[in-house]
């Protein structure tokens, strides 16, 4: 039977009863991905160290900027003097300790002796003292707010920021080294869990630039709703939308005809963000079903025309509902008889207004996670990856795919809802295709998929257009003075936006082609297309 | 035995391509029933038809007495057809037991709404089907790789698992696009004796096939294709002495010399 000696040859021979080392290789790749979950671990401590290197420098700079008396840790040090003082010496010698324990660890990895990186009952403590410190100077903060805490120098402005922040940055790094085998084995609710402790700390660290908070921290926290959101369409369904930002108008527009003097209607705000959410999701719904028959490129063209459309109808005051150029008027959140606007100055407003926001995000969070982990999910990878095989599956996918472009749209609404009271002014100019791009980039940037992947990449994004362009040309300008560089004063980075976009996509993907936070399957992907690519070339040179 | 699957004229015209011309056959229920025919005779054509895949250009598709004819893919799944690929179609990036309960999406029941909140039905649902998708990986011996990635298994058990996925729908036909291609022959004959267990196990059994060996060895009935034209139907030692059938495959004038 010569057929059957050939046969025989081939490869695929492993058969039911393969040995364990080729199932060990088979099976390899989910212990490979385990050991790279290291990534939050990253995220956490880097954040911690940035915090900490920022709080002791922050007063110097304030310094240099504005002739301030600057007070920081660094200040507490050297007085002796207070309890504040004392806590401080306490974290920080915790801090020694820590960075003892770290440099046994690399000892321990460099002779090959003794057992680093396990989670052991010790460190966990300490992680817990840190917290524990840190709650307890909040609360000592509060209490001598008016009093010498932080030894004899009288508190300016900047005081409460910087011990904020070298505080959490303590808690954060302590919280990474102590707990770090926990958090490599649960990336995800780690990352949530220190996300959403320092998002609730966050008006606190910057208590006294409200317009920071105002501005900055209520913007991230849209754009991370914004990214959630995308992600559904893109990451989970595998659909590319380019024009996301019109849900988003929808959203912001819905808002302001409800609660704005146009209409008249003066709804609640905690009605007015569902109802917003809900005619979201309808448009999306409605969009994406003549997009249903299209793939890829096509699919991308045909959102693209309707990120298009829905700012040109309200440019054009379609049926006089939308107010033209000039847009509409929304009034800021309102909540019925209980009024936030009332509760006391604006910073007090806005830190509400914030903090309600991440609530809301905390609940998207998980709405959006059990989806991933359900039926619907299943559904929505299954048809990223082989929409002809889901069909014949059993998995409907024309309901499913709207509900993809439903359930995006509806998480964009909620931002939008939340961006129109913000800004007192719907108007068309807000909600460009540069929207959708740079949502699209916080996406991209984050790890396509991953929610936690792709809030980082939004937090990021939001931290770069409000934070850095803007300080960047600040800093510019004070160092032209200081060197006496004219060339450097004057220039305004933030005019420079999509450049510095445009260089952090390029330079992650040759870094990080997957993203910051990739998930899991995205990563094993590419390892599958690296691979198949070094297989050509290989057989290419082979030939050669 | 009662006819399970009544294909009755289909017909699939692409452009000028009569790819299917008017073919009319029956599937008894628990019955194995295999198609054969050269490269290019409309089989794959007939089961996409049958499955919903193409639109049919005429005629009608009865199962369970019930017309199909016209309903998306996902309907007729849930009816109990179900089917794997010839060029095999698993989703390479999850998991094969994620695959599995891919398979049972069309039996289960949890809405948007329990899925968002977690509630316990949802969550008893998942766990159930997890535990059925391992008992089904268990059933097709894969059971150890249910956490490995679809696409890192090797060939072999790559089929296995596309029939896995087929089977989690809880099918009463199961369609095999030529099951056998690339199988050397130990897995030949394992899948000879799977195919015959299952159908022992109350399921019918349409498969497109190749390999004379399996087809010979497993068939009730045959059903050869040529053209898009049924030329023979029967069992298959019949359709196997067909001189229709041998001209199909070898050219006019080879049945005389099969005979000689």
């Amino acid at each position: 039977m010569p057929d059957e000696v050939t046969e025989s040859a081939v490869p695929s021979d492993v058969a039911v009863t393969a040995p364990d080392d080729v199932a060990a290789e088979i099976l390899g790749v989910s212990d490979d991905a385990e050991h790279e979950e290291t990534g939050v671990l990253w995220v956490i401590a880097l954040s911690g160290i940035a915090l900490i290197v920022c709080g002791w420098f922050l007063p110097w700079y304030v310094e240099l900027t504005a002739n301030g008396i600057g007070f920081s840790p660094m200040d507490a040090v050297l007085t002796f003097t207070g309890i504040g003082t004392a806590c401080l010496y306490v974290v920080g010698l915790g801090m020694l300790g820590l960075i003892g324990g770290a440099l046994y660890d690399v000892f321990c990895l460099a002779t090959h002796r003794g057992t680093p990186f396990r989670f052991s009952n010790q460190r966990a403590v300490i992680a817990i003292c840190g917290v524990a410190a840190v709650t307890a100077i909040s609360i000592l903060i509060g209490v001598f707010h008016e009093e010498p805490l932080f030894g004899n120098l009288s508190p300016f402005a900047v005081t409460d920021n910087a011990v904020w922040m070298t505080l959490t940055g303590f808690a954060l790094c302590a919280f990474a080294y102590g707990m770090r085998g926990w958090i490599s084995h649960h990336g995800g609710i780690a990352f949530t869990a220190v996300a959403f402790a320092v998002g609730a700390a966050f008006p606190m660290i910057f208590n006294q630039s409200a317009d920071f908070v105002g501005w900055g921290a209520r913007f991230a926290a849209i754009y991370v709703l914004l990214a959630l959101g995308l992600n559904v369409v893109v990451g989970f369904a595998g659909l590319l939308d380019l024009g996301y930002a019109a849900f988003f108008a929808i959203g912001a527009y819905t808002t302001a005809a409800l609660s704005g003097p146009h209409y008249g209607l003066h709804l609640p705000f905690w009605v007015i963000i569902f109802l917003g959410a809900a005619v979201a999701s309808l448009f999306g719904a409605v969009l994406g079903a003549p997009t249903l028959r299209l793939r890829g490129d096509y699919l991308a063209i045909v959102t693209l025309g309707f990120g298009e459309i829905i700012p040109d109808l309200a440019t054009n005051n379609v049926f006089g509902a939308t107010g033209g150029p000039n847009g509409l008027q929304a009034y800021p959140a309102s909540f019925g008889s209980f009024n936030l606007a009332q509760l006391g100055a604006i910073p007090a407003n806005t830190k509400y207004y914030f903090w309600m926001l991440l609530v809301l995000v905390a609940l998207v969070v998980v709405a959006l996670r059990n989806l991933e982990r359900s039926r619907l999910g299943r559904a929505w990878v299954a048809i990223r990856e082989d929409e002809i095989a889901a069909a014949a599956t059993g998995i409907n996918t024309v309901s499913t795919k709207l509900l993809a472009f439903a359930i995006g749209a509806s998480v964009s609404g909620f931002a939008g809802a939340f961006f129109g009271a913000m800004l007192g002014i719907v108007a068309p100019e807000n909600f460009q295709f540069a929207v959708s791009v740079t949502v699209l980039s916080t996406v991209v940037l984050g790890g396509i998929g991953n929610i936690a992947g792709v809030a980082v990449g939004a937090i990021l994004i939001a931290f770069l257009i409000n934070w850095v362009l803007p300080y960047m040309t600040e800093w510019t300008t004070t160092l032209s003075r200081v060197t006496g560089a004219t060339q450097l004063a004057g220039v305004d980075f933030s005019r420079y936006q999509y450049m510095f976009y445009g260089l952090i996509l390029i330079g992650i993907m040759l870094l990080r082609p997957a993203g910051l936070l990739p998930s899991r399957a995205r990563k094993v992907e590419l390892v599958a297309a690296t691979e198949s690519e070094t297989e050509s070339l290989a057989a290419l040179q082979g030939q050669a | 035995m009662s006819a399970l699957l009544e294909i009755d004229g289909i017909t699939k015209v692409f452009g000028g391509l009569r790819a299917v011309s008017n073919v009319s056959f029956e599937v008894e229920e628990g019955a194995i029933v295999s198609m054969i025919g050269p490269n290019g005779a409309g089989k794959t054509t007939a089961f996409n038809c049958i499955t919903g895949l193409y639109p049919l250009s005429d005629g009608t598709i009865r199962f369970k007495g019930k017309k199909i004819t016209g309903m998306p893919p996902h309907r007729i799944t849930r009816l109990g057809i179900t089917r794997t690929f010839q060029n095999i179609r698993l989703f390479s990036f999850m998991t094969a037991v994620d695959n599995v309960m891919v398979g049972e999406h069309s039996r289960m029941h949890a809405k948007v709404w329990d899925a968002v909140f977690r509630t316990p039905s949802e969550r008893r649902e998942e766990r159930d089907v997890e535990q059925r998708a391992l008992a089904t990986l268990r059933r097709l011996g894969i059971e150890r790789y249910a956490d490995a990635y679809a696409r890192n298994l090797p060939y072999g058990l790559q089929r296995r698992l596309e029939i896995a996925r087929a089977l989690a729908s809880g099918p009463s036909l199961l369609l095999l696009d030529e099951p056998a291609a690339g199988l050397n022959q130990r897995e030949k004959r394992e899948l000879m004796e799977l195919i015959a267990e299952l159908r022992s196990g109350g399921l019918t059994i349409f498969l497109i096939e190749h390999d004379m060996r399996v087809v010979m060895g497993i068939s009730d009935r045959i059903v050869v294709l040529d053209h898009g034209e049924k030329i023979a139907e029967g069992a298959p030692q019949a359709v196997r002495a067909n001189p229709r059938v041998i001209e199909a495959y070898l050219g006019s004038g080879a049945s005389e010399m099969q005979v000689s």
